[in-house]
């Protein structure tokens, strides 16, 4: 009886959960202009305030919430008026709890986003107001790929907050030169690491896509190589290309041919992101890819400058875009039903003054997304490395398809090629599949993208 | 029943007494009932209301069945559907499992007490701490597979997690080891309450350990399993999600291997923002679920009339 109860009880919860849902999208428009309808910034209220901030980024560019508690005591200080509470979110919940406290409306003033297309759909939904209608165009325009990621239709939708520089790869130049290797550069020399390394049992490199991330990372750094710009992934998305043709199919075969190779850890299926980046510190893994925000840190655990090399992936193509290391903003938007707007967007502008970029890069070592940040302080030679690649404007093509897209084609085939029980023409074709019926469940996709692509 | 009294436990009581004078109506009942039906109209009726309607919606505009169409030719869909049907294989092997082990149970004359804890034990952890400490046990190279291969046994060892095509079934494995001690503790308490007396005259016509349960026991408890049957393949068809959920950190991997019907709902809902889809993918299971309901409230009746039979 008491599993029955318990059936009746799940059923009830996830019935209410998404009545609640309902309602509340019930009331929401398909009109993007619907969040961005907001006035300009008013003066701050006078009266108590408390903003609600959720976000992430910890775990990627470590420090950042010691930062952001300074940040805010700073604030709270200039504006006594004004109390910010903070929760960092997971990995896991940060869009499905932005989700839930779009339909219940519960107090949120300032929400995390990933940049592009993370930033962008909750635009889309009318959960999020334009950041452009809440502060000026040229304090935005120093943002870091603002324009590039986060406009649509005119408007900025989200605000940039810090670079991710996507995604470095980290290469141990001493365990490779100990097996008579150096530095791969190209696929081929990559391919030829791969098997010499693991004719010795040692994987070349390190990977974890249990929890599917890594998956997309995988799609950027080597989907880009072989396409021209943002566009030609857009125009895939809205059905004027396939995700099948060369340029955009291809990476397919070169991730299905590192298999063969066996380029990756043997485990790789059940290992997640962040745990597999562990066997490269542990000096069990020649190379590894990882967080541009953490990538300093992660190449001094693993031996500082001297034994470590930051570059892009190896190049498999001959594409513009190809040996380069993208760039992308983490963003901070405001939800289109907070209270508060013109406090929420008045502390973004406070997290980009010259004092708190500063205090960014000397507490997280990583690149803030604003072009006022002196870059000629910075010395360390990975450090620089990075920060070219992140002011780069190449993007991160992640970034620029439907996250669903992302999850239930890039995530599944990379898990499956990588597994080797599904081919890399297969994974494409899937991939296609996936885009089409897409369309078809998704009935403002087109018009969405189709407006994205018009900006670009 | 033609007497003019009937026996209660505290003795007979005579037809047409004070006591039959004051016998509730049926309003009594009502009463008694109306804060648990009012809870399941106020909470649970209107939210399923909602849902419904939700399901024949898109953004607030009415579209019939297109949600539903869409739903049921999505190939993610019915592959979730799909698991959700072959994990109902894990209640056969659930019911083997727990009747063998409650028969040997009830055999036990010393640390009865002791197994019986033991076994019971992983009902009671939550699913969470299961799904965590089992995911990491059941990596390639994990303790699992070490141990194997430590024994000899390394052509057993399996990427258990993740391989696509066992998976599923590793999963269903961790579900068995879990749900295994509430029918071990149902059966147990059955067998327990069967009088000793047939089984006495059976061990004097010379009957053996199998017979004995088979043609003794095995008959009296058809109720029980059939209840334990029900409630188990309740929770393969709508329990699931949390194992799934924490074991392959809510993708349902490697590939679609493991997405069952409730990852999809969530996925849809609250991953790609697709409410309506979700709604009506959670009326079809509402309703798959309602009809094993049926099934269990069917024979929970005729146990009970068996029982008033006895």
């Amino acid at each position: 009886m008491r599993k029955t109860i318990k059936a009746a009880a799940l059923l009830g919860v996830a019935a209410l959960t998404l009545a609640a849902c309902s309602s509340g999208s019930g009331g929401s428009t398909s009109s993007p202009s619907a969040g961005g309808g907001s006035t300009a910034p008013s003066p701050t209220e006078t009266g108590p305030v408390t903003l609600t901030m959720h976000w992430w980024g910890d775990q990627e560019a470590p420090g950042a919430k010691k930062w952001l508690d300074a940040a805010i005591t700073a604030y709270q200080t200039a504006h006594p008026n004004i109390t910010i509470k903070e929760t960092l979110e997971t990995t896991d919940g940060l869009i499905p709890n932005f989700e839930a406290a779009a339909a219940a409306k519960t107090p949120l003033d300032i929400q995390y986003f990933w940049g592009g297309i993370y930033a962008q759909q909750p635009y889309w939904k009318g959960n999020t107001a334009a950041i452009s209608d809440l502060l000026p165009a040229d304090e935005l325009a120093h943002y870091t790929n603002a324009k590039m990621e986060d406009s649509y239709q005119g408007k900025i939708v989200s605000a940039p907050w810090y670079v991710n520089p996507s995604f470095p790869v980290l290469v141990n130049k001493d365990l490779l030169s100990k097996n008579g290797l150096t530095v791969p550069m190209t696929w081929a020399d990559f391919l030829k690491t791969c098997d010499t390394l693991s004719a010795k049992g040692i994987p070349t490199i390190a990977g974890g896509v249990k929890d599917g991330w890594f998956g997309g990372w995988l799609y950027s750094i080597l989907g880009a190589q072989s396409v021209t710009s943002q566009k030609q992934v857009l125009d895939a998305v809205v059905g004027n290309a396939k995700f099948t043709d060369p340029a955009l199919g291809d990476w397919w075969m070169r991730l299905e041919e590192s298999q063969k190779h066996k380029c990756w850890n043997a485990d790789i299926n059940s290992q997640e992101l962040y745990q597999a980046q562990q066997m490269f510190v542990d000096q069990k893994a020649a190379m590894t890819v990882t967080a541009g925000p953490d990538a300093p840190n992660f190449a001094k655990k693993a031996g500082g400058p001297d034994k470590i090399e930051v570059m892009a992936m190896p190049a498999w193509s001959n594409g513009p875009l190809a040996g380069k290391i993208a760039s992308s903003s983490q963003t901070l938007g405001i939800p289109s039903w907070s209270e508060h707007k013109a406090e929420a967007a008045d502390f973004i502008k406070f997290l980009h003054t010259p004092e708190q970029l500063q205090a960014w890069y000397d507490m997280t070592g990583s690149l803030p997304a604003d072009d006022r940040f002196n870059l000629s302080q910075v010395t360390d030679p990975i450090k620089k490395s990075l920060f070219a690649g992140g002011t780069d404007n190449v993007p991160y093509m992640e970034n620029f398809i439907p996250a669903q897209l992302d999850s239930d084609a890039v995530f599944k085939n990379v898990q499956l090629v990588l597994k080797g029980t599904e081919t890399g023409a297969a994974a494409a074709a899937d991939m296609q599949a996936q885009m089409e019926r897409l369309r078809t469940t998704d009935r403002e996709l087109v018009t969405n993208f189709t407006n994205w692509a018009s900006g670009q | 029943m033609t007497d003019a009294s009937v026996t209660t436990a505290r003795g007979p009581v005579p037809s047409g007494s004070r006591h039959t004078s004051r016998r509730p109506g049926p309003w009594h009942a009502a009463v008694w009932i109306a804060p648990a039906a009012f809870v399941i109209v106020f909470v649970f009726a209107y939210a399923i209301y909602q849902l419904v309607v939700q399901s024949f919606k898109y953004q607030g505009k009415w579209t019939g069945w297109d949600n539903f169409r869409i739903v049921l030719t999505d190939p993610l869909f019915l592959t979730a559907l799909k698991h959700n049907m072959e994990l109902l294989l894990c209640v056969p092997v659930l019911i083997a499992i727990a009747l063998l082990l409650a028969i040997v149970l009830s055999e036990t004359v010393r640390g009865h007490s002791f197994f019986r804890g033991v076994l019971f034990f992983p009902y009671i952890l939550p699913v969470t701490v299961v799904g965590v400490v089992l995911g990491q046990l059941l990596t390639l190279n994990g303790p699992v597979n070490t141990a194997l291969n430590g024994l000899g046994l390394g052509k057993l060892a399996a990427d258990w997690l993740g391989d696509p095509n066992i998976a599923l079934w590793t999963m269903g494995a961790v579900i068995v080891w879990k749900e295994v001690g509430f029918g071990i503790v149902l059966f147990l308490a059955r067998i327990l309450s069967l009088p000793t007396e047939t089984y006495e005259a059976a061990a004097l016509d010379g009957a053996g350990f199998w017979r004995k349960h088979w043609s003794i026991t095995l008959p009296q408890m058809t109720g029980v399993i059939a209840f334990y049957a029900v409630t188990e393949a309740i929770v393969m068809v709508s329990w699931v999600f949390n194992y799934v959920y924490i074991m392959t950190n809510g993708q349902g991997g490697p590939g679609d291997s493991t997405v069952v019907t409730e990852l999809y709902i969530y996925r849809s809902a609250f991953q790609d923002q697709q409410i309506e889809l979700a709604a009506a993918a959670a009326v079809i299971l509402f309703l798959i679920t309602l009809f094993l309901v049926i099934i269990f409230f069917r024979l929970q009746r005729k146990s009970l009339l068996a029982v008033v039979g006895e």
